[in-house]
């Protein structure tokens, strides 16, 4: 125990930390500049100086440990006088340009300045002249703002990982700068952004436009984008958002932001969003009233279930929506509809791992703790960058790397090149070899732990199998797994939507198992889990209860008032596939685009053109829109309230922040068409909908939006999760293929867009504007590609036209492209082949030419 | 990039710290010995081959003055002017510089031989002036010495 006195305060500290630490603990207010929670201390603005006594000069407090029996003062003349001058020579250069400065009313020198005095400096000397910089297409740099504290710069090499910006120069020329002067080329997190004390880098789409006291309202929210789901505040005014800030010490976020949850949240705003209801007469898209579109919906429906029975029917729900949205949802299909084709475009990865993995290991297996990635020994990382799909994660990982933490890398992960221990590129479409040799040389060297014999079985007779791969670094990777520290796996799709994918999910599992590792499915879209967990999957019901089980389909009966569908429903291809051949008349869509986001998207039209009747309920006018019968209007994520389950299962509340009447929920409306069809729903609030599965699913038992305010709502609450024994694993008849030296497209995933959504984010497509083919430097040279060349990117399914990036980190035969700009999405040229066990559309081998033009 | 036996000396310094940043400063020297200055390829091609974010070799590098920031001639010439070699007629150096090569501080001669940058004490105030020419190091210089030297230098 280590007492001070701070201003004759006695303070008790279990543990040694810094005077400004302490002193902040016991609502003591000490000035800083460089200081900033997240970062290290830096002892380089001198503000913070305090008397200690029997020290002979004053002392930051940033940088003093705390001693025991310190005498401490924090304010005196000497002090005001010390924290004067120093704001008096940082004011010789600072231009004092408040009245145009963006920085003004939130500006930390400001405010210090108006508090300590030195309001001007007694220096004749001329300032420092450097213009403001406004090259970048996101961050504006004015250097003579500056006062050097270097926040931003230990935010991008410390906490961010980026390394995008450095002082450059030194003495009175030293100045901020990224490695290129004029433009950042960074991951545009705008972490530099919130720390800087002053006005001297300022988020170009924010400026002028903006000053903080004409802020209306600040409402905490979850973000919309991926499936960590940080927290953080929008600013409101006139019904707008104006901009979106963090909050530190809040969320599992802890006030960090990536490009897309900071710069992402136009698009609601957008002036493209749906205002009426649209319903198609003469095949044209007309606008309507909402009480015809809902009557035409309902009339529809019921005369398609009464003729054909619910079969006919099927739903695509939305990883996008909350779940009280999905769980309104999948209810009014099942009960309303009489069916229980539910599925949504999770199927393609996280939806088909996290089943196949709670199958074969538990329910609840893939929810971990985020911030428990920090304290592994070794973290395995495949299938996807991670500080791309959920950046935020990816910074834990990035984090843990620091503190000594072994990362290894299979295939491809950007993100994490300069914070890897080792990584193996597997011949092209060749993991599950990869992870199968892993799995028996853990097996031979761990042997089975005995508490699961389908998984020991199978096990077993993997390793009888010879396995012969010779890759770089893979006996190394053997070791370090092996070497007895804590292990998680992180998981991302790439390698699960494959024509084989259960082989590698299977290695997975097993390695996971015989490890005791934690597992995390990256997750792309922030609702991904909530989806699942509120039974919009064919063959579960909320809670993940399986619909076979006829005591939970009794127990969800009773509360629902009616009979739940015997037989299960069709997956997602399986849906589009039935479409086609016409055994599925109409389908509802809500929030969703599977025109655009499922591979083969020209079949995938087809299929939805051959319908009877389309409903599309969304906030754009999509591909898929284009083409229903009828398009509703939806609230997008900043106009309601319900909540979001991430990818660690960590409930959160999404809060209404701006009104608008044209729009409505998701689950009123379908609410709405439920009643008219005969099978009534009334919830007044989406919270009545939270009581309702709080009261039917197992593991949301007793929540409520007061819990979930109070935070650290985690799965299972309350509740009891699955254990189910499996007896067999299910597996298909292997196939050998044979890969060859040409080039395969392989879809990926940008940092700066999210699916189709981010489109409308005006500042996410200025800062990726245009979609680029990655291409590895080899295949880069082979071709004579060079950065920013057009190139036509054909495969069997068609063509499209765009810029080639060269990416030194990709080193196999395969192309990389994303699939968000309009028209040009590189699921346009994937073909799909559906792996037996998961139902995932398989993408492989998919050879593409790619020529210059 | 460079050349393989280049990346070979550079994994040679490498070997010797425990981690890639400390052999940041060698490098650097060796880039600037391959490619003449320190252009924004040659930082990047650094940055790579030491795994280095790209903007810290570039701060980095432009702390010291000794690494060159945009083309010289072949041969840099870094003349004192501290006290000492002022009093002892550096000044003069630089105007006969200007008259003999029309060489002035911070420039280099249109056929590239030479640039001239005035540079601080080198420690050779009891036999100023004092120059260095690339490596090399002059002292006791006078306008008769100096041209003698500089012919060396083509």
């Amino acid at each position: 125990m280590i007492t001070i006195n701070i201003n004759e305060k006695e303070i008790r500290l279990d543990k040694p930390v810094t005077v400004l630490e302490a002193a902040r603990t016991a609502g003591i207010k000490i000035p800083t500049l460089c200081a900033h929670e997240l970062l290290e201390a830096y002892g380089g603005c001198r503000l913070c100086v305090v008397e200690v006594e029997r020290m002979l000069k004053l002392q930051t407090a940033c940088t003093l440990i705390a001693a025991d029996g310190m005498v401490i003062r924090t304010k005196s003349e000497a002090i005001s006088n010390a924290r004067r001058s120093i704001l008096e020579f940082l004011l010789i250069n600072h231009p004092l340009d408040c009245p145009v400065c963006d920085k003004a009313g939130e500006c930390e020198l400001q405010d210090l300045v108006n508090k300590y005095g030195a309001t001007a400096g007694r220096f004749k000397e001329e300032k420092r002249k450097v213009p403001e910089s406004h090259e970048d297409r996101i961050f504006t740099r004015n250097m003579e703002r500056c006062v050097l504290c270097t926040r931003c710069v230990r935010m991008c090499n410390d906490v961010q990982g980026a390394s995008a910006i450095n002082i450059v120069g030194r003495g009175g020329r030293s100045r901020m700068e990224p490695f290129s002067p004029t433009s950042f080329n960074c991951e545009y997190c705008g972490n530099c952004l919130t720390v800087c004390p002053v006005g001297a880098i300022l988020s170009r789409p924010h400026l002028h436009s903006l000053r903080p006291w004409q802020i209306d309202k600040e409402v905490e929210t979850i973000c919309p984008y991926c499936g960590v789901g940080c927290s953080f505040v929008v600013q409101v005014r006139d019904e707008s958002i104006k901009r979106v800030i963090p909050r530190f010490g809040f969320g599992l976020n802890n006030g960090l932001l990536c490009s897309r949850g900071r710069f992402g949240y136009e698009v609601t705003g957008s002036q493209e969003r749906i205002k009426v209801p649209l319903v198609r007469i003469d095949g044209k898209l007309h606008q309507s009233t909402w009480d015809y579109a809902l009557n035409l919906i309902a009339d529809k429906l019921k005369d398609i279930r009464d003729t054909h029975g619910g079969s006919a029917i099927a739903g695509i729900a939305s990883p996008r929506c909350t779940n009280e949205d999905n769980y309104v949802f999948q209810k009014f299909m099942r009960m309303a509809c009489k069916t229980n084709n539910i599925d949504s475009i999770s199927r393609i990865g996280f939806a088909s791992a996290q089943r196949y993995f709670e199958d074969l290991l538990g329910q609840g297996i893939t929810a971990n703790i985020i911030l428990g990635l920090k304290n592994s020994d070794i973290i395995l990382v495949l299938g996807g960058d991670p500080t791309a799909v959920n950046p935020i994660l990816g910074l834990s990982i990035r984090a843990a790397a620091r503190n000594g933490t072994k990362i290894a890398v299979i295939g491809n992960a950007k993100g994490l090149e300069r914070f890897k221990t080792l990584r193996i590129v597997p011949d092209i479409f060749k993991e599950a070899e990869v992870l199968e040799y892993l799995l028996t040389e853990i097996f031979r060297a761990k042997g089975l732990r005995g508490e699961k014999p389908a998984l020991d079985r199978k096990i077993e007779g993997l390793s009888g199998k010879s396995l012969k791969i010779d890759i770089a670094g893979l006996a190394e990777l053997k070791d370090v797994l092996l070497s007895g520290g804590s292990v998680s796996i992180v998981l991302g799709m790439d390698v699960v939507h494959r024509s084989r994918g259960h082989r590698i999910l299977f290695a997975v599992a097993g390695i996971t198992y015989l490890l005791e590792a934690r597992l995390y499915l990256l997750s792309e879209s922030s609702n991904e889990q909530g989806l699942i967990d509120m039974g919009c999957v064919p063959d579960m019901l909320p809670g993940g209860r399986p619909l076979v089980v006829g005591d939970f389909k009794k127990r969800f009966e009773t509360v629902w008032k009616g009979t739940i569908p015997e037989k299960g429903g069709l997956t997602l291809m399986e849906i589009i596939e039935a479409t086609k051949d016409k055994k599925i008349k109409v389908l509802y869509v809500m929030g969703e685009n599977p025109v655009f986001n499922l591979p083969n998207t020209s079949y995938v039209k087809e299929a939805l053109k051959s319908l009877d009747f389309l409903v599309v309920q969304d906030i754009f006018l999509t591909e898929t829109a284009e083409l229903a019968d009828v398009v509703l209007p939806a609230s997008g994520w900043s106009e309601k309230d319900g909540t979001y389950t991430n990818l660690e299962r960590r409930i959160q509340l999404l809060r209404k922040a701006v009104n608008t009447p044209s729009s409505a929920d998701d689950w009123r409306t379908i609410s709405e068409i439920s009643s008219k069809m005969g099978y009534e729903m009334h919830y007044p609030r989406a919270e009545d909908i939270m009581e309702e599965i709080a009261t039917v699913s197992p593991l949301y038992k007793d929540l409520t939006y007061d819990e979930i305010e109070k935070g650290n709502c985690l799965w299972p609450y309350n509740g009891e999760p699955l254990r189910g024994v499996v007896s067999e694993i299910p597996a298909a008849e292997e196939t050998f293929r044979e890969y060859k030296e040409g080039l395969y497209l392989a879809p990926e995933k940008i940092l700066f867009h999210s699916g189709t959504l981010s489109r409308r984010a005006l500042a996410l497509r200025k800062i990726c504007p245009e979609p680029t083919l990655k291409i590895g430097t080899n295949h880069a040279e082979k071709l004579g590609l060079k950065e920013g060349d057009n190139v036509s990117v054909s495969t069997a399914q068609g063509s499209i036209n765009v810029q080639v990036s060269i990416d030194t980190a990709i080193k196999d035969n395969k192309v990389l492209l994303g699939n968000n700009f309009e028209g040009r999405g590189v699921f346009s040229l994937l073909n799909y082949e559906i792996d037996p066990i998961t139902k995932v559309p398989g993408i492989e081998g998919c050879e593409v030419t790619i020529e210059k033009i | 990039m460079f050349k393989e036996t280049i990346l070979k000396e550079i994994d040679d310094i490498k070997a010797r710290y425990p981690d890639p940043k400390s052999a940041l400063l060698p490098t650097l020297y060796i880039a600037q010995r391959e490619f003449g200055w320190l252009s924004h390829e040659a930082m990047h091609v650094v940055a790579q081959s030491l795994n280095l974010p790209e903007a810290m070799v570039r701060g980095t590098a432009s702390f010291y003055t000794m690494f060159k920031h945009k083309p010289m001639g072949r041969h840099l010439i870094q003349l004192c002017t501290n006290v000492s070699c002022m009093i002892l007629g550096a000044e003069r150096l630089v105007d006969f510089l200007k008259n003999r090569y029309s060489l002035e501080p911070n420039i280099t001669t249109t056929d590239r031989r030479f640039s001239l940058v005035i540079m601080e004490c080198i420690g050779a105030c009891d036999r100023g002036p004092a120059m260095l020419v690339n490596t090399d190091f002059h002292d006791s210089l006078t306008e008769e010495r100096i041209e003698e030297i500089l012919e060396k230098y083509k």
